[in-house]
C-alpha cells in the first residue's frame, strides 16, 4: 500500500505541473498521498518489519529457545498492530490526513479531525512495537540455551536486542505524545497550541524523542541481519565481533541524545543546536565500525555469490552513500541550506529503504528455506536483486542533486529546471516496482512448488541450522545445546563449505 | 526434555521460591512514607528560592526509592530488573535535561522567541462554550 | 514432547489449585523471571510514558512560573494530602497482600487485598470532589478554561491558566485511568485468588498486580507536590 502510494506520487511528479490543478492529483490530494505513504512506510512496515516478521521466527531458533518468552503478549501485540492499521485505513476514509507523518503541530491540530483517529493508531502501533521489544529482551535474557553465552551470541541477537531496548524506552513517549494531540483536539489542552499560550517545539522534541531512536529500531535489525548474511556467505568468523555487538548498543544509546538535529530550522535555542549537531557526529563512531568490520569479513572470505549475499552487498554500498550523506545533513549550517529539500528525501531513503529494506530482503532470502522448507528460483532471485538495486539507485540518487539545488520536499509543483531528475527518479521507481513484482512472484512460486530445502542449506553455524526445515512445533527435536565459539566455520563439513 | 520427569511436587533445582520479608518492614516504610508525605507539605511553606523544585523532587525521589526498594521487593530481585526500572529514570533524564536546555536558553538568542504568544479565545472554534 | 505428558507443576500447599508451568519453559524459576522481567520492563514504559507528561509539566512550569504558583492555590493540598496518604496506606495493604500470598494465607491476602481496592475507591471518591468543585469554579482544562468571579480574579493578567490546567487535569485523568485499571487487576486476582489459585507455588500474578498498585503510587507521589504544592 505505501509503495503504491510512493509510485502515484512518482507519477505525479513527472510534470513540473506550475498550475497546480495540472497534475495528476489536486494538491490537497497530494498533500494526503505522502502523508500516507510516509506514515503507512514507517509505522506500519519497516518498524515492524524486521523485528515482527524475521525477529519472531529467527530470533527463538538462534537462542535454542522454543519460543519466544511471551508467546501470548506477541499474539497481541499482532492484533494491535492489526486494530492500529484498520484505525489508519479509516483515517483515510474518514478525510484523510495531510500533516506529514511527523504530524507537526499547529498544523495538525487546525486540520481535518481524522489526525484523531491517526494518532490512536500510530499509538496502538506503538505499543504493538513496545510489546514485541520487551519480549525479546525478556527471551534474551532468559530462554538463551545452555552455553550459549553473551558473546556467542549471533549479531542479529544483539542487533535486536538494542533495537528492543529502544522500542521500549523510546515508543512510550511517542504515544503521550500523540496522546497529547488527540486531547488538543478534543478539549484543546493547549501545550502545543501557540494560539492558547503553548510551544509547539516541544511537541517536535517529545515526537523526535522518539522518532530519531526510531530511525535506529528500522536500521539496527538490518544492521543483524547483514552480519548474520555476510558472514555465512563468506564462510568466515565477522571480523570484530565484539565490537559489531558493542557498536550495537552503542548506536542505540547514542541515538537518545541526538533527536534535536531534526530541529535546527524549528526555532529551537542556538546553545541547544550546537549541542546536538556536536553529539550527531558520534553516530557516525559505531556505524563506520560496522561497515569496516562487515568489509574486513568480506576480504579473502570464501564468498559465495548466493541471492542473500547479493542483498547484503547491495545493502553494504547503499548504506555507504547513506551514511556518508548523513554527516553532511550532521552538520548544523549545511543542514540550515539542505533542510526540508530533496536531499533529506533521498538521505533517508538511502537508509530506510535501501538499506532496511534491502536488508529485510536479504534477510528474507536467507531464512526462507529454512522456515517454509523450500527453495526459490536462482535466475528470477538475481534478476529481481538487480533490479532492484538499479531502480533504487536511479530513483534515490538524483534526488541528492535536486535537493543540493535547492527543489523542496512534499510540493506537489516544482520549476521546470528539475524535471529531467524528477523523470530519472520516475524511472527507476517503476524498475523498483517491477524487481519487488518479480519477487512476489517467485516468492508465490516457491510457495507452491518450490523443491524441498536442505536442513542447513546455506552453510550457517548458528543454532538455527541445527533445527529441521521448517522447524517443528517446539523448534527443536531435541533441547539444543550450544558448545564452541561463536561463528566458528572450522569444523564445517566439505561439502557444506563449497555449497 | 530434562524436566519431563517431575510431576506433582515440583522441582527442586527449577522451582522458584517465594522470599518472605517481614511485615513489621513494610510497616516501618509506611511510616516513613507518611512522615515524608508531612515534610513535603511543611517545606512547601518555605522558600528556597530557585531550589524549591529541587528540594520537593528530591523528597518525593527518596519516597520513590522507599516504594521501589521495598514495597516493590526491588532489594531483593535480579539485577537485571533493577536495571530495567533505573534505565527508564535514566532516559527520561535525558528528554528532561535537553528539552529544558532548549527552552532556558532561548532568550539567549532572540529575545523575541522568548515572549509568551497572547492567549486567544478562540473556543468558537466548536461552536461551544457560549456563557 | 509434552504431548500426553503432564506439564510440571510447582509445590502446591494442601486446599490450593496446582500451577502449570507453561510448556515452553524449562523451569519454573524461568517463567517466573520471565514474566517478572517483562513486568518491571513494561512499568518502565510506564514510567516514560507519564515522563512525557512531566516534560511538559516542567517546560510550562518554566515558562508561566508565577501562573503554575497561583495554579497550585487553587487546588486543595489537604485533599491531595489526604489522597497520598490513601495511597500510601493501600500500597502498604498490597505489600501485606503479596507477602500473604507468599505465605499461602489465603484469607489474610483476600482481605489485604479488599483493603487495598477500598484505597482505590476512596482516591477516586475524593477525586470526583475534587473534580467537581473545579468544573463548578469554571476551571476546565485547556480551551473550556473559563473561571468564575474570584477565580478569575486570581489569574488576572497571568497567561498559561488554561496550561496549567491542562495538565492537572490530564496527567490527573490519566493517573486515575491507572488507579481504576489497577483496582480492575486486584478485583480480578481477589476473584481467583478466593478459588485458591494463588499460593507459595505461584504468587506471581498477585505480585504482578502489586507491582502495577506500586507504580500507581510512585507516580502519584511526585504528582501531589507538582500539582498542589508547586515548588
Amino acid at each position: 500500500m505505501g509503495g503504491v502510494f510512493a509510485l502515484m506520487i512518482r507519477l505525479h511528479l513527472w510534470n513540473p505541473n506550475t498550475n497546480p490543478t495540472d497534475g495528476l492529483f489536486e494538491p490537497d490530494t497530494y498533500n494526503q498521498i505522502f502523508t500516507l505513504h510516509g506514515a503507512f512506510m514507517v509505522f506500519m512496515f519497516i518498524i515492524p518489519a524486521i523485528p515482527g516478521a524475521l525477529g519472531n521466527l529467527v530470533l527463538p531458533l538462534q537462542l535454542g529457545a522454543k519460543d519466544v518468552a511471551l508467546p501470548r503478549l506477541n499474539l497481541s501485540s499482532f492484533y494491535l498492530w492489526l486494530i492500529g492499521t484498520i484505525l489508519a485505513v479509516g483515517a483515510i476514509v474518514w478525510g484523510g490526513v495531510d500533516t506529514g507523518w511527523t504530524f507537526y503541530t499547529p498544523y495538525s491540530i487546525y486540520n481535518d479531525r481524522s489526525v484523531i483517529l491517526m494518532g490512536a493508531a500510530v499509538f496502538l502501533i506503538g505499543f504493538s512495537s513496545i510489546f514485541t521489544g520487551l519480549n525479546f529482551i525478556v527471551t534474551v535474557h532468559k530462554l538463551r540455551a545452555p552455553g550459549l553465552t553473551w558473546f556467542r551470541l549471533p549479531l542479529f541477537i544483539w542487533a535486536i536486542y538494542a533495537t528492543s531496548v529502544l522500542q521500549v524506552l523510546a515508543t512510550p513517549v511517542l504515544g503521550i505524545t500523540l496522546l497529547l494531540l488527540v486531547f488538543e483536539h478534543v478539549y484543546g489542552i493547549g501545550i502545543f497550541d501557540p494560539q492558547l499560550g503553548g510551544d509547539p517545539v516541544l511537541f517536535q522534541h517529545m515526537f523526535w524523542f522518539y522518532s530519531h531512536p526510531a530511525v535506529y529500531i528500522m536500521i539496527l535489525p538490518a544492521m543483524g541481519v547483514i552480519s548474520d548474511v555476510i558472514t555465512v556467505h563468506s564462510r568466515k568468523p565477522l571480523f570484530g565481533y565484539k565490537m559489531i555487538a558493542f557498536s550495537s548498543i552503542s548506536i542505540a544509546v547514542i541515538s537518545f541524545l541526538v533527536w534535536g538535529h531534526h530541529m535546527f530550522t524549528s526555532g529551537q535555542s542556538e546553545f541547544a543546536m550546537f549541542a546536538f549537531s556536536f553529539l550527531t557526529f558520534f553516530v557516525g563512531v559505531p556505524t563506520a565500525i560496522k561497515v569496516f568490520s562487515w568489509v574486513a569479513t568480506i576480504w579473502q572470505g570464501s564468498i559465495i555469490l548466493s541471492n542473500p549475499m547479493l542483498y547484503a552487498l547491495a545493502f553494504l554500498i547503499i548504506f555507504t552513500i547513506g551514511g556518508l550523506t548523513g554527516i553532511f545533513l550532521a552538520i548544523l549550517n549545511l543542514d540550515i541550506h539542505l533542510h526540508d529539500t530533496y536531499f533529506v528525501v533521498a538521505h533517508f531513503h538511502y537508509v530506510m529503504m535501501g538499506s532496511t529494506a534491502v536488508g529485510l530482503f536479504a534477510g528474507v532470502h536467507h531464512w526462507w528455506p529454512k522456515f517454509l522448507g523450500k527453495t526459490y528460483s536462482r535466475f528470477w532471485s538475481r534478476v529481481a536483486c538487480a533490479l532492484i538495486f538499479i531502480g533504487f539507485n536511479v530513483t534515490f540518487f538524483p534526488q541528492f542533486i535536486m535537493g543540493a539545488q535547492g527543489m523542496p520536499r512534499r510540493y506537489a509543483s516544482y520549476m521546470e529546471e528539475y524535471q529531467p531528475y524528477h523523470q530519472l527518479s520516475t524511472i527507476g521507481a517503476f524498475v523498483l516496482g517491477l524487481g519487488i513484482l518479480i519477487m512476489v512472484g517467485y516468492f508465490l512460486h516457491s510457495l507452491f512448488a518450490g523443491k524441498p530445502a536442505a536442513r542447513n542449506q546455506w552453510g550457517g553455524v548458528t543454532l538455527e541450522w541445527q533445527s529441521p526445515s521448517p522447524p517443528p512445533l517446539e523448534n527443536f527435536d531435541e533441547d539444543p545445546v550450544w558448545v564452541g565459539e561463536v561463528y566458528d566455520y572450522s569444523h564445517l563439513k566439505a561439502e557444506e563449505m563449497s555449497r | 526434555m530434562s524436566h519431563d520427569s517431575h510431576g506433582h511436587g515440583g522441582d527442586a533445582v527449577g522451582f522458584h521460591a517465594p522470599h518472605v520479608v517481614p511485615s513489621m518492614l513494610f510497616f516501618k516504610v509506611l511510616v516513613a512514607l507518611l512522615f515524608l508525605t508531612f515534610i513535603t507539605v511543611a517545606v512547601s511553606r518555605v522558600d528556597f528560592g530557585s531550589a524549591n523544585m529541587l528540594v520537593a523532587m528530591g523528597i518525593a525521589s527518596v519516597k520513590a526509592a522507599l516504594v521501589m526498594t521495598f514495597f516493590m521487593h526491588l532489594k531483593w530481585d535480579t539485577p537485571i530488573n533493577n536495571i530495567a526500572i533505573l534505565s527508564s529514570f535514566l532516559f527520561l533524564s535525558l528528554l528532561f535535561i535537553f528539552t529544558l536546555a532548549d527552552i532556558s536558553t532561548r532568550s539567549a538568542t532572540d529575545p523575541a522567541l522568548n515572549e509568551v504568544a497572547p492567549v486567544l479565545d478562540y473556543r468558537e472554534r466548536w461552536g461551544l462554550l457560549e456563557h | 514432547m509434552s504431548d500426553g505428558h503432564a506439564l510440571p507443576t510447582t509445590p502446591t500447599p494442601a486446599g490450593f489449585v496446582p500451577h502449570e508451568v507453561a510448556h515452553h519453559y524449562n523451569s519454573h524459576v524461568q517463567e517466573y523471571q520471565s514474566w517478572k522481567l517483562a513486568f518491571w520492563l513494561f512499568l518502565a514504559t510506564e514510567i516514560m510514558l507519564f515522563g512525557g507528561l512531566f516534560a511538559a509539566y516542567f517546560v510550562y512550569h518554566d515558562l508561566y512560573p508565577e501562573t503554575f504558583r497561583v495554579g497550585g492555590q487553587q487546588l486543595d493540598w489537604r485533599m491531595g494530602s489526604l489522597n497520598t496518604a490513601i495511597l500510601l496506606c493501600s500500597s502498604f495493604t498490597m505489600a501485606l497482600g503479596v507477602r500473604a500470598a507468599q505465605t499461602s494465607e489465603k484469607g489474610k491476602m483476600l482481605t489485604y487485598m479488599i483493603l487495598t481496592v477500598a484505597g482505590a475507591a476512596g482516591f477516586m471518591v475524593v477525586k470526583y470532589f475534587e473534580y467537581t468543585a473545579k468544573f463548578s469554579h469554571g476551571l476546565f482544562p485547556g480551551a473550556y478554561f473559563n473561571p468564575h468571579g474570584a477565580y478569575a480574579d486570581a489569574f488576572a493578567g497571568l497567561s498559561g491558566a488554561n496550561i496549567f490546567f491542562g495538565l492537572y487535569f490530564t496527567m490527573t485523568g490519566i493517573h486515575g485511568l491507572h488507579v481504576l485499571i489497577g483496582a480492575g487487576l486486584i478485583l480480578w486476582m481477589i476473584k481467583r485468588g478466593a478459588a485458591g489459585r494463588y499460593h507459595s507455588g505461584h504468587y506471581l500474578p498477585v505480585d504482578i498486580a502489586g507491582l502495577y498498585w506500586h507504580l500507581v503510587d510512585l507516580i502519584w507521589i511526585f504528582l501531589f507536590p507538582l500539582l498542589y504544592l508547586v515548588p
